[in-house]
Protein backbone atom coordinates (compact mmCIF):
# COMPACT_ATOMS: atom_id res chain seq x y z
CA UNK A 1 0.00 0.00 0.00
CA UNK A 2 1.43 3.16 -0.96
CA UNK A 3 -1.91 5.71 -0.44
CA UNK A 4 -1.78 9.59 -0.42
CA UNK A 5 -4.71 11.57 1.51
CA UNK A 6 -6.06 14.48 0.53
CA UNK A 7 -3.97 16.84 2.10
CA UNK A 8 -0.58 15.46 0.66
CA UNK A 9 0.27 12.98 3.06
CA UNK A 10 1.97 9.74 1.63
CA UNK A 11 1.53 6.87 3.44
CA UNK A 12 4.06 3.93 2.40
CA UNK A 13 4.33 0.58 4.66
CA UNK A 14 7.33 0.48 7.39
CA UNK A 15 8.21 -2.72 5.87
CA UNK A 16 10.11 -0.29 3.08
CA UNK A 17 12.30 1.06 5.65
CA UNK A 18 14.92 -0.14 7.20
CA UNK A 19 15.14 -0.94 10.93
CA UNK A 20 17.65 1.63 11.34
CA UNK A 21 15.41 4.36 9.90
CA UNK A 22 12.22 3.41 11.47
CA UNK A 23 14.16 3.77 15.12
CA UNK A 24 15.47 7.33 14.20
CA UNK A 25 11.90 8.73 12.54
CA UNK A 26 10.71 6.75 15.90
CA UNK A 27 13.08 8.85 18.08
CA UNK A 28 12.50 11.83 16.28
CA UNK A 29 8.92 11.58 17.10
CA UNK A 30 8.92 11.29 21.03
CA UNK A 31 12.06 13.74 21.60
CA UNK A 32 9.69 16.20 23.24
CA UNK A 33 7.47 13.39 25.11
CA UNK A 34 7.32 14.35 28.97
CA UNK A 35 7.79 10.09 29.04
CA UNK A 36 9.86 10.13 25.95
CA UNK A 37 10.78 6.07 25.81
CA UNK A 38 13.77 6.04 23.13
CA UNK A 39 14.72 3.32 21.19
CA UNK A 40 17.89 1.83 19.64
CA UNK A 41 17.59 -0.89 16.74
CA UNK A 42 18.03 -3.90 19.20
CA UNK A 43 15.59 -2.54 20.91
CA UNK A 44 12.66 -2.02 18.36
CA UNK A 45 13.59 -5.62 16.94
CA UNK A 46 12.78 -7.05 20.46
CA UNK A 47 9.97 -4.63 20.04
CA UNK A 48 8.58 -6.03 16.72
CA UNK A 49 8.66 -9.12 17.65
CA UNK A 50 7.90 -9.55 21.21
CA UNK A 51 4.72 -7.86 19.99
CA UNK A 52 3.92 -9.35 16.83
CA UNK A 53 3.69 -6.14 15.01
CA UNK A 54 3.38 -6.21 10.94
CA UNK A 55 5.56 -4.07 9.76
CA UNK A 56 3.83 -4.67 5.77
CA UNK A 57 0.72 -2.96 7.90
CA UNK A 58 2.27 -0.08 10.03
CA UNK A 59 3.07 2.91 8.06
CA UNK A 60 5.01 6.08 7.74
CA UNK A 61 3.23 9.40 6.77
CA UNK A 62 5.67 11.38 4.42
CA UNK A 63 5.18 14.77 2.37
CA UNK A 64 7.50 15.61 -0.38
CA UNK A 65 11.23 14.40 1.07
CA UNK A 66 10.04 15.46 4.38
CA UNK A 67 9.00 12.57 7.31
CA UNK A 68 6.59 12.85 9.32
CA UNK A 69 5.34 10.28 11.35
CA UNK A 70 5.29 6.92 11.94
CA UNK A 71 2.21 4.09 13.71
CA UNK A 72 2.84 0.33 13.98
CA UNK A 73 -0.10 -2.43 14.18
CA UNK A 74 0.28 -5.64 15.97
CA UNK A 75 -1.68 -8.64 14.63
CA UNK A 76 -3.44 -11.08 16.18
CA UNK A 77 -5.66 -13.71 15.13
CA UNK A 78 -8.76 -11.55 14.91
CA UNK A 79 -7.07 -9.13 17.08
CA UNK A 80 -5.07 -5.71 15.93
CA UNK A 81 -2.75 -3.56 18.31
CA UNK A 82 -2.01 0.10 17.22
CA UNK A 83 0.92 0.96 18.72
CA UNK A 84 4.50 3.85 18.40
CA UNK A 85 2.31 6.19 16.95
CA UNK A 86 4.13 9.34 17.01
CA UNK A 87 4.45 12.73 14.75
CA UNK A 88 7.38 14.68 14.34
CA UNK A 89 6.94 17.57 16.54
CA UNK A 90 7.10 20.65 13.85
CA UNK A 91 4.67 18.87 11.61
CA UNK A 92 1.77 18.62 14.45
CA UNK A 93 -1.64 19.70 14.04
CA UNK A 94 -1.66 18.68 10.39
CA UNK A 95 -3.96 15.66 10.39
CA UNK A 96 -0.67 13.51 10.01
CA UNK A 97 -1.71 11.48 13.32
CA UNK A 98 -5.35 10.92 11.58
CA UNK A 99 -4.33 9.94 8.46
CA UNK A 100 -1.62 7.55 9.74
CA UNK A 101 -4.18 6.04 12.36
CA UNK A 102 -7.15 6.09 9.96
CA UNK A 103 -4.83 4.00 7.37
CA UNK A 104 -3.85 1.48 10.10
CA UNK A 105 -7.74 0.57 10.45
CA UNK A 106 -7.97 0.64 6.92
CA UNK A 107 -5.00 -1.86 7.22
CA UNK A 108 -6.78 -4.23 9.99
CA UNK A 109 -10.13 -4.34 8.16
CA UNK A 110 -8.50 -5.45 4.90
CA UNK A 111 -6.98 -8.13 6.63
CA UNK A 112 -10.43 -8.77 7.86
CA UNK A 113 -9.79 -7.77 11.50
CA UNK A 114 -12.80 -5.80 12.96
CA UNK A 115 -11.68 -5.62 16.62
CA UNK A 116 -8.44 -2.68 17.33
CA UNK A 117 -6.98 -2.01 20.66
CA UNK A 118 -4.47 0.62 21.90
CA UNK A 119 -3.31 2.24 25.42
CA UNK A 120 -2.66 5.99 25.55
CA UNK A 121 -0.69 7.66 28.53
CA UNK A 122 -3.19 9.02 30.53
CA UNK A 123 -3.25 13.01 30.09
CA UNK A 124 -1.95 12.76 26.66
CA UNK A 125 -5.41 14.67 25.44
CA UNK A 126 -4.51 15.20 21.85
CA UNK A 127 -4.28 11.40 21.12
CA UNK A 128 -6.92 10.48 23.46
CA UNK A 129 -9.30 12.71 21.49
CA UNK A 130 -8.11 11.26 18.52
CA UNK A 131 -9.01 7.82 19.58
CA UNK A 132 -12.33 8.99 20.77
CA UNK A 133 -13.34 10.60 17.46
CA UNK A 134 -12.19 7.17 15.62
CA UNK A 135 -14.77 5.40 17.50
CA UNK A 136 -12.10 4.10 20.13
CA UNK A 137 -13.52 3.62 23.46
CA UNK A 138 -11.97 3.76 27.03
CA UNK A 139 -11.73 0.11 28.91
CA UNK A 140 -9.74 0.66 31.86
CA UNK A 141 -6.69 2.04 33.40
CA UNK A 142 -3.53 0.77 33.49
CA UNK A 143 -0.44 0.89 35.69
CA UNK A 144 3.33 1.10 35.14
CA UNK A 145 5.21 0.18 38.40
CA UNK A 146 8.84 -0.04 39.13
CA UNK A 147 10.72 -1.94 41.51
CA UNK A 148 13.62 -0.51 42.58
CA UNK A 149 16.77 -2.74 43.49
CA UNK A 150 17.99 -0.31 46.32
CA UNK A 151 15.23 -1.37 48.22
CA UNK A 152 16.12 -4.37 50.46
CA UNK A 153 13.69 -7.52 49.68
CA UNK A 154 11.40 -8.48 52.78
CA UNK A 155 12.23 -11.75 53.98
CA UNK A 156 10.57 -14.57 52.13
CA UNK A 157 7.00 -15.55 53.06
CA UNK A 158 7.30 -19.17 54.42
CA UNK A 159 5.60 -21.42 51.46
CA UNK A 160 6.72 -24.17 49.04
CA UNK A 161 8.26 -22.86 45.87
CA UNK A 162 8.48 -24.63 42.87
CA UNK A 163 10.97 -23.16 40.06
CA UNK A 164 9.38 -23.31 36.70
CA UNK A 165 11.46 -24.03 33.40
CA UNK A 166 10.09 -22.00 30.22
CA UNK A 167 7.89 -24.56 28.80
CA UNK A 168 5.71 -24.96 32.08
CA UNK A 169 5.70 -21.69 33.20
CA UNK A 170 4.11 -20.58 29.07
CA UNK A 171 1.38 -23.65 29.81
CA UNK A 172 0.25 -21.47 32.93
CA UNK A 173 0.06 -18.38 30.85
CA UNK A 174 -2.29 -20.07 28.68
CA UNK A 175 -4.32 -20.71 31.28
CA UNK A 176 -7.50 -17.97 31.99
CA UNK A 177 -6.24 -14.69 33.43
CA UNK A 178 -9.05 -12.89 32.12
CA UNK A 179 -8.79 -10.23 29.21
CA UNK A 180 -5.57 -8.73 28.87
CA UNK A 181 -3.91 -5.83 27.46
CA UNK A 182 -2.22 -6.45 24.35
CA UNK A 183 1.88 -6.52 26.05
CA UNK A 184 0.48 -9.08 28.61
CA UNK A 185 -0.95 -11.46 26.55
CA UNK A 186 0.09 -15.05 26.22
CA UNK A 187 1.43 -14.58 22.89
CA UNK A 188 4.01 -11.64 24.35
CA UNK A 189 5.08 -14.06 26.89
CA UNK A 190 5.75 -17.10 24.75
CA UNK A 191 7.68 -14.67 22.20
CA UNK A 192 9.99 -13.61 24.96
CA UNK A 193 13.16 -15.46 25.66
CA UNK A 194 14.38 -15.63 29.48
CA UNK A 195 10.91 -16.38 30.23
CA UNK A 196 10.14 -18.84 33.66
CA UNK A 197 8.12 -18.94 36.96
CA UNK A 198 7.40 -19.44 40.57
CA UNK A 199 4.61 -22.00 41.58
CA UNK A 200 3.70 -21.15 45.08
CA UNK A 201 1.70 -23.07 47.95
CA UNK A 202 1.28 -21.37 51.06
CA UNK A 203 1.17 -23.15 54.26
CA UNK A 204 -2.59 -22.37 54.43
CA UNK A 205 -2.78 -24.72 51.24
CA UNK A 206 -3.36 -21.38 48.88
CA UNK A 207 -1.92 -21.80 45.76
CA UNK A 208 -0.41 -19.78 42.72
CA UNK A 209 1.99 -18.93 40.08
CA UNK A 210 4.25 -16.04 38.79
CA UNK A 211 5.95 -15.87 35.26
CA UNK A 212 8.47 -13.45 34.07
CA UNK A 213 10.46 -12.15 32.06
CA UNK A 214 14.50 -11.88 33.17
CA UNK A 215 16.39 -9.56 30.98
CA UNK A 216 20.08 -8.70 31.23
CA UNK A 217 19.61 -6.18 34.23
CA UNK A 218 15.47 -6.27 34.34
CA UNK A 219 13.24 -8.34 35.81
CA UNK A 220 9.83 -7.77 33.57
CA UNK A 221 6.60 -9.18 31.58
CA UNK A 222 4.83 -10.30 34.84
CA UNK A 223 2.08 -12.75 34.49
CA UNK A 224 0.19 -14.17 37.54
CA UNK A 225 -2.41 -15.78 39.08
CA UNK A 226 -3.89 -16.93 42.25
CA UNK A 227 -5.61 -20.32 41.99
CA UNK A 228 -6.67 -20.04 45.54
CA UNK A 229 -6.94 -18.20 48.61
CA UNK A 230 -5.58 -14.42 49.19
CA UNK A 231 -4.22 -12.69 45.94
CA UNK A 232 -2.44 -9.78 48.41
CA UNK A 233 -0.96 -13.01 50.69
CA UNK A 234 -0.25 -14.83 47.10
CA UNK A 235 1.55 -11.61 45.77
CA UNK A 236 3.77 -11.20 48.85
CA UNK A 237 4.77 -14.52 48.64
CA UNK A 238 5.49 -14.52 44.92
CA UNK A 239 7.39 -10.77 45.26
CA UNK A 240 9.54 -12.02 48.23
CA UNK A 241 10.90 -15.39 46.75
CA UNK A 242 11.61 -13.46 43.38
CA UNK A 243 13.16 -10.45 44.83
CA UNK A 244 15.68 -12.67 47.04
CA UNK A 245 16.68 -14.46 44.14
CA UNK A 246 17.50 -11.56 41.88
CA UNK A 247 18.33 -8.71 44.57
CA UNK A 248 19.71 -6.58 41.82
CA UNK A 249 17.44 -6.17 39.24
CA UNK A 250 15.89 -2.88 38.29
CA UNK A 251 11.94 -4.63 38.05
CA UNK A 252 9.34 -2.51 35.45
CA UNK A 253 5.43 -4.00 35.94
CA UNK A 254 3.59 -2.74 32.41
CA UNK A 255 0.23 -2.28 32.02
CA UNK A 256 -1.08 -3.45 35.18
CA UNK A 257 -5.10 -3.34 35.67
CA UNK A 258 -5.92 -0.54 38.20
CA UNK A 259 -7.98 -2.69 40.00
CA UNK A 260 -5.95 -5.69 40.15
CA UNK A 261 -6.21 -7.54 43.83
CA UNK A 262 -2.96 -7.97 43.71
CA UNK A 263 -1.27 -4.62 43.83
CA UNK A 264 -1.39 -3.80 47.63
CA UNK A 265 1.29 -6.21 47.66
CA UNK A 266 3.55 -4.71 45.37
CA UNK A 267 2.87 -1.43 47.03
CA UNK A 268 3.81 -2.80 50.77
CA UNK A 269 6.80 -4.38 48.83
CA UNK A 270 7.78 -0.47 47.78
CA UNK A 271 7.02 -0.72 43.99
CA UNK A 272 5.82 2.61 43.05
CA UNK A 273 3.62 4.29 40.21
CA UNK A 274 5.63 5.55 37.06
CA UNK A 275 2.77 6.66 34.95
CA UNK A 276 -0.88 5.67 34.07
CA UNK A 277 -2.13 4.40 30.56
CA UNK A 278 -6.03 4.37 29.42
CA UNK A 279 -6.41 0.76 27.71
CA UNK A 280 -9.14 1.50 24.40
CA UNK A 281 -10.82 -0.86 22.10
CA UNK A 282 -12.63 -0.25 18.95
CA UNK A 283 -15.71 -3.11 17.85
CA UNK A 284 -16.08 -5.90 20.11
CA UNK A 285 -13.94 -8.30 21.26
CA UNK A 286 -13.91 -11.29 19.58
CA UNK A 287 -13.68 -14.98 21.71
CA UNK A 288 -9.75 -15.25 21.26
CA UNK A 289 -9.41 -11.99 23.32
CA UNK A 290 -11.78 -12.97 26.01
CA UNK A 291 -11.38 -16.79 26.33
CA UNK A 292 -7.90 -17.15 25.14
CA UNK A 293 -6.40 -17.44 28.45
CA UNK A 294 -4.35 -13.93 27.88
CA UNK B 1 39.62 20.24 37.13
CA UNK B 2 35.68 19.13 38.33
CA UNK B 3 34.06 16.53 36.03
CA UNK B 4 30.47 16.40 34.81
CA UNK B 5 29.43 13.01 33.14
CA UNK B 6 25.88 13.69 31.19
CA UNK B 7 24.37 10.28 29.93
CA UNK B 8 21.45 11.53 27.25
CA UNK B 9 20.67 10.63 24.18
CA UNK B 10 19.41 13.96 22.36
CA UNK B 11 22.99 15.43 21.62
CA UNK B 12 21.12 18.88 21.47
CA UNK B 13 20.68 18.83 25.42
CA UNK B 14 23.53 16.86 26.08
CA UNK B 15 25.63 20.06 24.07
CA UNK B 16 23.68 22.63 25.82
CA UNK B 17 24.29 21.18 29.27
CA UNK B 18 28.60 20.46 28.29
CA UNK B 19 28.31 24.76 27.30
CA UNK B 20 26.82 25.70 30.49
CA UNK B 21 29.12 23.87 32.46
CA UNK B 22 32.27 23.84 30.84
CA UNK B 23 32.04 28.11 30.46
CA UNK B 24 32.16 28.20 34.40
CA UNK B 25 35.32 25.89 34.23
CA UNK B 26 34.17 22.40 34.37
CA UNK B 27 35.20 18.76 32.52
CA UNK B 28 31.97 17.56 30.66
CA UNK B 29 32.09 14.39 29.30
CA UNK B 30 29.24 12.61 27.37
CA UNK B 31 27.72 9.39 26.83
CA UNK B 32 24.78 8.42 24.10
CA UNK B 33 23.44 5.70 25.80
CA UNK B 34 22.96 3.69 28.98
CA UNK B 35 26.24 1.00 28.18
CA UNK B 36 28.29 3.65 27.87
CA UNK B 37 27.55 5.71 30.57
CA UNK B 38 27.89 2.61 32.79
CA UNK B 39 31.52 1.65 30.78
CA UNK B 40 32.17 5.91 31.21
CA UNK B 41 30.98 6.22 34.77
CA UNK B 42 33.39 3.53 35.70
CA UNK B 43 36.45 4.40 33.89
CA UNK B 44 36.27 8.33 35.02
CA UNK B 45 34.46 7.98 38.37
CA UNK B 46 33.28 11.76 37.19
CA UNK B 47 32.39 14.27 40.42
CA UNK B 48 28.87 13.98 39.34
CA UNK B 49 26.48 12.24 36.87
CA UNK B 50 23.27 13.81 35.04
CA UNK B 51 21.30 10.91 34.02
CA UNK B 52 18.28 11.49 31.52
CA UNK B 53 15.88 9.19 31.80
CA UNK B 54 14.71 7.91 29.14
CA UNK B 55 17.73 6.13 27.53
CA UNK B 56 17.74 4.08 24.10
CA UNK B 57 19.37 0.71 25.29
CA UNK B 58 18.37 0.72 28.64
CA UNK B 59 15.79 2.59 30.98
CA UNK B 60 17.36 5.39 32.81
CA UNK B 61 15.87 4.51 36.52
CA UNK B 62 17.66 1.23 35.34
CA UNK B 63 20.82 2.40 35.18
CA UNK B 64 20.99 4.70 38.24
CA UNK B 65 20.41 1.22 39.98
CA UNK B 66 23.57 -0.56 37.92
CA UNK B 67 25.53 2.87 39.17
CA UNK B 68 24.43 2.95 42.45
CA UNK B 69 25.52 -1.22 42.87
CA UNK B 70 29.30 0.18 41.45
CA UNK B 71 31.26 0.33 44.58
CA UNK B 72 33.36 3.21 43.19
CA UNK B 73 30.70 5.49 42.30
CA UNK B 74 28.63 4.41 45.37
CA UNK B 75 29.31 8.22 46.72
CA UNK B 76 28.79 10.21 43.40
CA UNK B 77 25.83 12.43 43.23
CA UNK B 78 23.66 11.23 40.16
CA UNK B 79 20.82 13.59 39.14
CA UNK B 80 18.22 12.55 37.36
CA UNK B 81 17.07 14.76 34.37
CA UNK B 82 13.70 14.78 33.29
CA UNK B 83 10.68 16.10 31.87
CA UNK B 84 8.57 14.11 33.85
CA UNK B 85 6.10 15.61 36.45
CA UNK B 86 7.86 17.34 39.07
CA UNK B 87 6.50 14.45 41.82
CA UNK B 88 6.45 11.77 39.78
CA UNK B 89 10.56 12.88 38.92
CA UNK B 90 11.30 13.19 42.87
CA UNK B 91 9.77 9.62 44.14
CA UNK B 92 11.44 8.13 40.89
CA UNK B 93 15.06 10.10 41.70
CA UNK B 94 14.48 9.32 45.39
CA UNK B 95 13.29 5.31 45.02
CA UNK B 96 16.16 4.49 42.67
CA UNK B 97 18.91 6.12 44.69
CA UNK B 98 19.35 9.41 43.17
CA UNK B 99 20.04 12.78 44.98
CA UNK B 100 18.19 14.55 43.41
CA UNK B 101 16.27 15.50 40.20
CA UNK B 102 16.50 18.66 37.41
CA UNK B 103 13.45 19.03 35.08
CA UNK B 104 13.53 19.46 31.63
CA UNK B 105 13.59 21.81 30.04
CA UNK B 106 16.93 24.00 31.26
CA UNK B 107 14.67 27.34 31.92
CA UNK B 108 16.92 29.95 32.98
CA UNK B 109 20.98 28.71 32.28
CA UNK B 110 22.03 30.46 35.95
CA UNK B 111 19.64 28.49 37.35
CA UNK B 112 20.43 25.61 36.07
CA UNK B 113 24.62 25.60 36.88
CA UNK B 114 23.43 26.60 40.87
CA UNK B 115 21.61 23.43 41.08
CA UNK B 116 24.34 21.63 39.47
CA UNK B 117 27.02 23.23 41.76
CA UNK B 118 24.75 22.67 44.87
CA UNK B 119 24.96 18.97 44.71
CA UNK B 120 28.87 19.42 43.92
CA UNK B 121 28.96 20.99 47.34
CA UNK B 122 26.89 18.13 49.28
Amino acid sequence: MNSTTTTGIKLIPASHFTVEQLTAIYNQTRVDYMVPMPMNEARLIEYINTYDVDLEHSLVARQDDQMLGVAMLGVREDRAWITRLGVIPNTRRGGVGLALCDGLLEQAESMGIRFQMLEVIKNNVPAHTLFLKLGFYEVGELLVLRGSPIIPPADPVVADVQRLDRNEALDLVGQDRGTQPWTNQSETLSNASEVSGLRITLVDGSTGWLVYQRQKFLLTRFAFKTQSGNPVDMARAFLTHLHHQYPRLDTQLENIQVHDPHLPAFHESGYVESFRRVEMWRGSPPASLIGQGA
Amino acid sequence: MTKILIIEDVPDNAELVRRIMSARGYEVLHAMDAETGLEMAVATVPDLILLDLGLPDHDGLTLAGWLRAETTLANIPIIAYTAWPPDTARQMAETYGCNGYIGKPIGSVKEFAAQIESFLKV
